[in-house]
């Protein structure tokens, strides 16, 4: 099924004054596999709502244009019309799920369709042995993985065998071995003569599966690439438009010009210095028979950023939880807490509790020292919002906002849980360049993430995890390589 | 395993909730066993243990003692008993109800009771609401943690609000935004009012739905009886405020 959008103007308020999409006319051909890129807020997300109906159907606003799904216009559909022809997967995992059980998931929206009982559970048991789900059936939503978690999203869309596919940002809170999954699903989709629009910074998944690139400004698309063209074009080229990386595999050539940090950080002579944390005893397990964390112990290199990589489920977050002392080690000499690390959550939502930036500041202070407070927010770029709310700012504000409260705090060590996801490469090296600053005056960072390009441009140190124990740990320094080569291949991680 | 039918259940909720709140000891522990003994084919037994052994401390306590002269610190610790006594089953049957129930299910009992789907929808968002505001309160609980703001400290005892401040703003923000993603999720999956939908879950009444039917509603025939004989109620009332 054809879409095409003619010069459509949206805006979310009262005027087309201030739209967010200016003039767009885009034409995405039955079969066709289209990523619309661009750097975060240039209106990318709001394209894909006008395919899915979403505008002007859920969304208040002015909008001009027509958006056509074949021959019928969507302003004339209702949402459960649209919703036969469009299918939707979006980049939460938490809240894009109506059910709680994986059943009732993956039978709703054909439910929801009116279709008769025994097509229903014969398109269940056909798209449960196409994803492969037969280990996932009859579980609870929220115990499952991230990965786990988008695949269901997809199978339950596929049910209800949707001519379109409209995927927003999936990949972001994702590992590698799931994104591969996920390009698995996309490809199969193709070749079943679908037609799949994903909104997405990360190309490199669908390098050999999209058809085009289109990349969005201001509203409009401003540029057409096939993914050979792009990555013809060079990772630099891309770089500045604020892509990420087409090809994983470029990385390690062009790791070792970018990993200069701004602060100097790098610095052989200073790293030579360097001591060294360590940990004991590491261990915590739900029942005794199976420790979802068994470290013995876990050295890191003070005032360095370490990575921490493994597949999902590998006891990352765990291990993150036990050395901030949120969960009890199952076997401790001294209590963890003293270890006294800092988390900064992947949601910051959970940890911004009060009125104003320097409240946040001033909070985990003792006593409370104003002038003391007002300088950590200079250092992280804050001062000039330091009495609005934290939850009026953007997501990278309060990503610092929320490292203002753990340098307050005191902490040495601070972790922080996938600080780089659905970010794009711009804002990605922003928050890099934060923490080597953050790593300079003095913290230990420890760093959860699946995101290469982002170990490759500020960390030092590497640990690999594996059902709970350190698989690996080696300097960055001359394995970048090895790092983009483990990152890449997925055998290890099953 | 011992699963009911979700009008059961509703039929449980208003019979069970209506007893608790308005009878005698013996008639309210009658009707919380029930709860607690479906938990207990949940296999929830230190949840069944820890919530009964409270409920019947407080609801023992406030019977001993309602009629005496307690002091004015006594009827605060006698008031307590009273609500906990009164309110915590209901949020027990409650629980039981939100845990067991899926989605489907609830969709399907609904629609064989002919209720309009305009009131089954916000019904069912509920349902799916719930575990995911414990799952935030739960993260936000951790960051708090991390943060060394507890209930019972220095500082949150100089300033009480604080506390309510801090748990419940984030909580709110992160409410709201749950609230429109999932009914995102429930437009784009085709779920609206007009449309008629199928209901693959298979619900209906078994021996297990006849048990519980019977049982309340002998418990909840004696409680009226007894009442209309004796009108204690009106004596627990004139208790409470002389």
């Amino acid at each position: 099924m054809n879409i095409s959008l003619k010069n459509v103007s949206f805006s979310y308020t009262d005027s087309l004054y201030d739209a967010v999409i200016k003039d767009l006319n885009l034409e995405i051909r039955s079969g066709e596999c289209v990523i619309l890129a661009g750097e975060s807020g240039c209106g990318k997300t709001t394209i894909s709502k006008l395919i899915n109906g979403l505008i002007p159907h859920y969304h208040s606003g002015t909008m001009s244009g027509d958006v056509l799904l074949g021959e019928k216009n969507t302003a004339d559909m209702t949402l459960a019309e649209i919703s036969r022809f469009v299918g939707s997967v979006f980049q939460n995992p938490r809240s894009q799920f109506f059910n709680i059980d994986t059943d009732s998931e993956i039978t709703f929206g054909c439910e929801n369709l009116g279709m008769p009982r025994e097509e229903i559970l014969q398109r269940v048991d056909a798209v449960v042995k196409e994803f492969r789900l037969e280990h996932l059936m009859g579980r609870n939503i929220f115990h499952l993985s991230g990965g786990e978690k988008q695949k269901i999203a997809c199978a339950s869309v596929a049910a209800t065998g949707p001519e379109i596919f409209v995927l927003d940002e999936p990949s972001a809170n994702l590992d590698l071995k799931s994104v591969a999954d996920l390009a698995e699903i996309v490809a199969r989709w193709k070749k079943a003569g679908k037609t799949v629009v994903v909104v997405e910074h990360r190309i490199h998944y669908l390098r050999e599966i999209a058809d085009r690139i289109c990349y969005v400004k201001d509203g409009h698309v401003a540029y057409e690439w096939t993914p050979a063209q792009l990555e013809a074009k060079g990772a630099e080229y891309a770089a500045n438009l604020g892509l990420r990386c087409v090809n994983l595999k470029q990385l390690k050539n062009k790791a070792p010009e970018l990993a200069e940090g701004p602060e100097g950080s790098k610095d052989p002579a200073k790293q030579s210095l360097n001591e060294i944390l360590v940990f004991y005893d590491l261990h915590f397990a739900y029942n005794r028979k199976f420790p979802v964390l068994d470290i013995p112990v876990l050295s890191l290199p003070r005032n360095q950023i370490t990575a921490l990589i493994g597949h999902n489920g590998a006891g990352k977050s765990t291990l993150a939880q036990v050395l901030c002392g949120l969960c009890e080690a199952w076997r401790q000499k001294r209590k963890v807490r003293k270890y006294g690390a800092y988390l900064i959550m992947q949601d910051v939502n959970h940890q911004l509790f009060t009125e104003s930036v320097l409240e946040e500041v001033l909070l985990g202070m003792d006593p409370p020292n104003e002038k003391a407070a007002l300088e950590i927010l200079a250092g992280l770029n804050l001062e000039q919002c330091a009495y609005e709310h934290p939850m009026a700012l953007s997501g990278g504000q309060k990503q610092r906002v929320a490292i203002g409260s753990g340098v307050s705090s005191g902490r040495d060590i601070v972790v922080f849980d996938e600080p780089t996801s659905g970010l794009d490469y711009r804002q990605m090296l922003a928050v890099s360049a934060t923490l080597q600053k953050l790593a300079a005056s003095g913290k230990t960072l420890l760093v959860i993430t699946h995101d290469p390009e982002f170990i490759l441009n500020c960390c030092s140190n590497i640990i690999r995890m594996e059902h709970g124990k350190i698989a690996e740990q080696y300097p960055l320094q001359g394995n970048q390589e090895k790092l983009v080569q483990e990152m890449t291949s997925f055998n290890y991680s099953s | 395993m011992f699963t009911l039918d979700p009008r059961t259940k509703l039929f449980l909720a208003v019979v069970a909730n209506s007893v608790i709140l308005s009878a005698p000891i013996a008639y309210s522990a009658l009707m919380f066993a029930v709860p607690a003994v479906l938990l207990l084919f949940e296999r929830k037994w230190k949840f069944v243990l820890v919530f009964f052994s409270v409920y019947l401390t407080a609801a023992l306590g406030f019977e001993h003692l309602k009629t005496m002269d307690v002091g004015r610190v006594g009827t605060l610790g006698v008031s307590t008993m009273m609500i906990v006594s009164h309110m915590m089953p209901i949020g027990i049957v409650l629980y039981y109800v939100m845990q067991t129930t899926k989605v489907n299910e609830f969709l399907a009992a609904m629609a064989r009771m002919h209720v309009p789907n305009k009131l089954t929808i916000p019904l069912t968002v509920m349902i799916r609401f719930f575990p995911t505001v414990f799952d935030e309160a739960r993260a936000i609980g951790h960051a708090m943690r991390m943060r060394g703001i507890r209930l019972f400290s220095l500082r949150t005892l100089r300033n009480p609000f604080s506390i309510l401040e801090y748990r419940l703003v984030p909580l709110l923000v992160s409410i709201t935004k749950i609230g429109d993603e999932l009914s995102i999720a429930a437009v784009t999956r085709g779920l609206s009012p007009e449309t008629k939908r199928t209901c693959v879950a298979t619900i209906g009444f078994h021996v297990q739905d006849l048990i519980v039917f019977v049982y309340c509603i002998f418990v909840a025939t004696c409680f009226v009886i007894a009442s209309r004989a004796k009108q204690s109620i009106i004596d627990i009332i004139s208790a409470l405020f002389s």
